[in-house]
């Protein structure tokens, strides 16, 4: 069992109010590392230093957000309009329970009854249609507890059972605790290691940006939680990910195409130690990677996903030994200088 | 320049897998430049110092990748599901061959009555095409090709007289103009960049990152662009192969620089050379990369009109082509910059 997923995926934290998710990971990582920076825009970034002035920098990045929700209005029967922070399905909100603001208040999300429903049974419901319901009854009563711009999250404990967890916020809380593990297992290498856990990821890769310009990594590895879409509707051919095939790796993704020599070097690491690994089969979605190599000098990177089902909704699920399996190949390739030097004679 | 036309668009590099026709373009360059390297992000950087006092500092970019397809699933009959690389319509890989390496690939459609076949042959899409290799099993297959490996369309060069029909012209022609451009001038008056850069089908990674360390004074970005004199084509834009490069103004993802514009202006008038003007209503092109970079790059695109953009057979005229390398070597010599 992982020691900070549980934790990590019941904080609360949409792009922007990443603060909850900083500050726990703040505390259990500050001893253990060399040196800790919160940047102007909230990223956090840990340092372990080689001790070599010359040493070349690994940058491994997962982000700190989740999709969420935000109040954009209050009505005056006391029930919150919404927009989406980040990509949210409205269809997954129907039926849910949520958390509002600061102090976490009890919130419900229904639809009109199936008795009432004739065409738009069969259409996703309009975002200006969804309502938080949160106990009042009136403007006035809602606007002592809720204020337009509060964030809404998704009402979410955190499960085990057998070989799966579920939960919300695997993606990316599932790569935050993939770091973490990774500080707690460090292993002196010739290189230095940047951690960055950053901000603002599913609002359009904004947090990573800053990061880059004061870290000039010479690579970068983004660890994701990414979707699975082995669902039934969907033929095999197409699905994504499988859940229990192992860490999931990226060689194409929105707006870059992962950088072959690293790919490559992931591959080997993972072959040579007997860890299993799919390939993504659907090349749409960006991550990090995307913003870093078109960002200053450009900074190459590569992709390891968990495989997430249902992700972006209230209800992940995601397989315990993908999980382990991404930890295992993420300690051996931070561990040694195979990866931080695959681009030595790439061209 | 023909044969050196043929060859660069012969080579199959899509995006991100740029290297064997920057390796290409190096071998063609020998003795023509001052120096080169490869950058972070894999773009190929040229150089060749100008004689001026006080040299300014130009830089001429072509993308060295092209379209393709990458594998995404492999069946147990051996049968290939496959992605796109940049902006492929699937309806242009039905009826042509694609190739992973020295493996050929035909492209098919899914149906299972005939109803369904015409429907997805009326509306093709990356959901139900499938790619046959010519192997029976999936171990058959993974002798030959694996996931994650990309692909280009199966097409070669055609020489009609003054159109040329290739493959990649998107952007190899820009590549073989710039090249073109190195060859012939002996020292520029100016310092004189070129950037064959990479995996601008999938988003101007490449020129986002390019001029970071050299700071131009001016990006110029060459690229095709789209056509309208064939039948019943774009109503609202006037470009016609043969009259000449086009000078952009702007298109969806960039305004060019008044400043660059004027100078590719100048450098066509100083010598009578046809140019034509173009506001494209949509696309872009690695200019508004250059643009962005660091404090900001004074960026424009010289485009080359070129009929079946993105499909096996796009078409340029010979004339279009070597009227830029006339143009651009007059920029790269005059204090326009």
């Amino acid at each position: 069992m992982s020691k900070y997923l549980k934790d990590l995926t019941e904080l609360n934290g949409a792009s922007g109010n990443e603060k909850a998710v900083r500050k726990y990971i703040k505390e259990k990582i500050e001893n253990k590392v060399d040196k800790i920076i919160e940047d102007p825009i909230g990223n956090l970034l840990a340092i372990k230093y080689s001790g070599n002035p010359d040493a070349k920098k690994l940058l491994v990045m997962a982000h700190m957000d989740e999709v969420g929700l935000m109040v954009t209005s209050i009505e005056s029967d006391g029930r919150l309009a919404v927009q989406p922070v980040g990509g949210v399905d409205p269809r997954v909100l129907l039926g849910k329970r949520v958390v509002v603001g600061e102090e976490s208040l009890d919130g419900i999300i229904g639809y009109k009854a199936i008795h009432l429903q004739r065409e738009d049974f069969s259409t996703p419901p309009k975002w200006t249609n969804i309502r938080v319901e949160i106990g009042c009854s009136k403007k006035e009563e809602a606007e002592k507890k809720v204020s337009v711009g509060d964030y809404i999250h998704f009402h979410s404990k955190f499960e085990e059972y057998d070989n799966r967890y579920i939960g919300k916020a695997f993606d990316d809380r599932a790569g935050c605790a993939v770091l973490m593990e990774l500080i707690d297992n460090y292993n002196e290498v010739s290189f230095d290691i940047y951690y960055a856990f950053v901000v603002q990821e599913e609002v359009g890769l904004r947090g990573s940006g800053a990061i880059l310009k004061h870290v000039k990594p010479d690579a970068l590895l983004v660890f994701e939680g990414t979707t699975a879409g082995d669902n039934p509707e969907l033929k095999e051919a197409r699905w994504s990910t499988h859940l229990d095939n192992g860490p999931a790796l990226s060689y194409l993704q929105s707006g870059y195409v992962i950088n072959e020599m690293l790919f490559n070097s992931i591959r080997k690491t993972a072959d040579m130690n007997g860890i299993p690994y799919q390939m993504k089969g659907r090349t749409v979605g960006g991550t990090d990677a995307t913003r870093a190599a078109r960002t200053y000098f450009g900074v190459p990177g590569a992709v390891i996903n968990v495989p997430s089902r249902y992700i972006h909704s209230p209800v992940c699920v995601i397989s315990r030994s993908d999980f382990d399996n991404v930890v295992e190949l993420a300690k051996k390739i931070v561990s040694n200088d195979d990866y931080i030097n695959a681009l030595e004679g790439w061209k | 320049m023909r044969e050196l036309i043929k060859k660069i668009t012969e080579i199959s590099a899509p995006s991100g897998r740029e290297l064997p026709v920057q390796k290409y373009i190096l071998s063609e360059l020998e003795n023509h430049i001052d120096g080169y390297k490869f950058d972070n992000v894999g773009n190929l950087i040229v150089w060749k110092k100008g004689y001026s006092d006080n040299p300014k500092k130009l830089l001429l970019d072509g993308h060295a990748d092209e379209i393709g397809v990458v594998i995404t699933n492999i069946d147990e009959k051996g049968f290939l599901r496959i992605d796109p690389v940049g902006g492929v319509n699937p309806l242009m890989l039905l009826g042509t061959t694609i190739r992973f390496n020295d493996t050929l690939g035909i492209v098919s459609m899914e149906g299972e009555t005939a109803k369904e076949l015409s429907e997805n042959y009326s509306k093709p899409s990356f959901d139900n095409l499938f790619v046959d290799i010519g192997v029976t099993s999936k171990e058959e297959a993974l002798g030959k090709v694996h996931i994650g490996m990309f692909g280009t369309y199966n097409a070669g060069y055609h020489d009609l007289g003054d159109k040329i029909v290739s493959k990649a012209l998107d952007d190899r022609i820009a590549c073989a103009i710039i090249i073109q451009v190195f060859k012939e001038i002996r020292q520029p008056e100016n310092d004189l960049y070129g950037v064959f850069s990479v995996q601008e089908e999938v988003g101007l990674v490449g020129a986002s990152v390019a001029a970071f360390d050299i700071k131009p004074d001016m990006a110029v970005a060459i690229d095709v662009t789209a056509y309208s004199d064939t039948p019943k084509t774009f109503k609202r834009m006037d470009i016609n192969l043969g009259n000449g490069p086009a000078i952009k103004v702007k298109d969806k993802a960039s305004i060019s620089d008044e400043k660059v514009v004027n100078a590719l202006i100048d450098s066509a008038k100083s010598e009578g050379i046809p140019y034509q003007m173009e506001v494209l209503i949509f696309g872009g092109t690695n200019a508004a990369g250059y643009q962005m970079t660091a404090s900001g790059i004074k960026s424009g695109t010289l485009s080359i009109p070129c009929r079946y953009v993105h499909s096996p057979h796009e078409m340029v005229s010979y004339a279009d082509v070597t009227n830029s390398v006339k143009l651009l070597k007059n920029l790269a010599l005059s204090n326009n910059i």
